[in-house]
């Protein structure tokens, strides 16, 4: 399962920004009510941001980038974060997955 | 026939002329520059957001939240208009100021009781040198607009409509097709554009939480986004328009410029036959 057909798309960016734009095998974004980590294969899916951190995993990279506020879709393995605001993460940015 | 002294300071005076112009045209290609990375970025945020929202609202969604409000007739409306605070463009703000009087007296024909906000220097001085009422001005968006500005400018609307106080809320901005294509374009804003087919909502998506709630913390977003984009739409649009004009300039006082060297050259020579035919004159009479 991991060749890189299976992997998910994902778009962090707000109206001034692109946080992130690449592939990811999972993701973990912060939506209101807590975390929600997303495979491949999620079922399409909307809905709101809280403020926190979103994770991108990609074999051995790691990418962290703070989102506040917004709206999360996915459809057909694309994951978009539309975030009212992104930034850095204090944290690296992006690291390895011994560093998370 | 011009003396070749006094053609030579007009080309002085074209040549400096040209100068600044074509300086201009190179700040305003590297304002372009930036202004068009803002674009790139802002235009495919507001359209997904603007096609979530279309997605999610339905007719039945109208009742319950006032942000949707589909008013049965505009009584109220609000028109922002929004222009360059430097001149030197062309015909960039006449052509947007144009599109909005063409929206105002649309509005008033049919009995819309309109109040205008203008955004930029050139705007507000053309309506109040006609004597135009506007109820807000705005000069101190810039070069570099902020979605915290957009909002500061919205927000006070959408509360208005919220409350029944407007029923509209249109914006008028140069939209940036190209450097050479910057056509001014009316957008509402309130009400939301509501679909009256339901869209075939495909694939069908997980609603979490439920699609109203999606839609009140959303739609805030939609309007921001939406505002930003013009103003951010309308900075690179004005450098367009100011590039595009600047070149013209430019290439005007080169070929002035060809002209006048010819005739300054043609002057001088002119000068120098008569002067020798002078001298010729003068010694033939002294051997005489």
């Amino acid at each position: 399962m991991g060749d890189s057909t299976r992997k998910l798309k994902v778009a962090v960016i707000s109206p001034t920004e692109v946080g992130f734009e690449g592939e990811g095998e999972s993701v973990v974004v912060p939506a209101y009510d807590g975390l929600l980590g997303i495979l491949y294969g999620h079922a399409p899916l909307m809905t709101l941001l809280g403020t926190g951190e979103v994770t991108v995993t990609d074999g051995e990279t790691v990418h962290r980038i703070a989102v506040s506020g917004g709206f999360l879709q996915i459809v057909d393995n694309e994951v978009s974060v539309l975030a009212r605001r992104v930034g850095e993460c204090s944290s690296e940015g992006s690291g390895t997955k011994d560093a998370v | 026939m011009a003396k070749a002294r006094d053609i030579g300071r007009r080309m002085r005076s074209v040549e400096s002329t040209r100068k600044i112009t074509r300086t201009m045209e190179m700040v305003a290609t590297s304002k372009l520059r930036r202004a068009q990375l803002r674009v790139r970025q802002a235009r495919p945020f507001a359209e997904r957001v603007a096609a979530v929202v279309e997605n999610l609202v339905t007719p039945e969604l109208t009742d319950l939240e006032p942000l949707l409000r589909q008013p049965g007739r505009i009584r109220r409306a609000a028109v922002i208009l929004v222009t360059s605070n430097r001149g030197l463009c062309g015909a960039f703000n006449v052509n947007l100021m144009r599109k909005a009087r063409e929206l105002l007296a649309e509005l008033q024909a049919s009995d819309v009781d309109a109040e205008f906000h203008v955004i930029g220097k050139k705007g507000i001085s053309y309506f109040r040198f006609r004597n135009v009422a506007m109820a807000s001005t705005r000069t101190d968006i810039g070069d570099d607009p902020s979605p915290d500005m957009a909002r500061g400018l919205i927000d006070p609307l959408a509360d208005r409509f919220v409350r029944e106080e407007l029923d509209a809320v249109y914006v008028v901005h140069a939209e940036f097709r190209s450097v050479m294509s910057t056509p001014p374009i009316t957008r509402r804003l309130l009400p939301v554009y509501v679909p009256q087919e339901r869209p075939t909502r495909e694939p069908y998506y997980i609603l979490d939480p439920s699609a109203d709630e999606i839609l009140a913390r959303l739609l805030p977003l939609h309007l921001v986004s939406s505002m930003y984009r013009a103003l951010v739409e309308n900075v690179a649009a004005e450098q367009g328009a100011r590039r595009t004009a600047m070149k013209s300039a430019t290439d005007n006082a080169d070929e002035f410029l060809t002209t006048l060297r010819r005739q300054f050259n043609r002057a001088r020579q002119q000068e120098i036959t008569s002067q020798l035919a002078e001298i010729i004159g003068g010694a033939e009479a002294l051997k005489g």
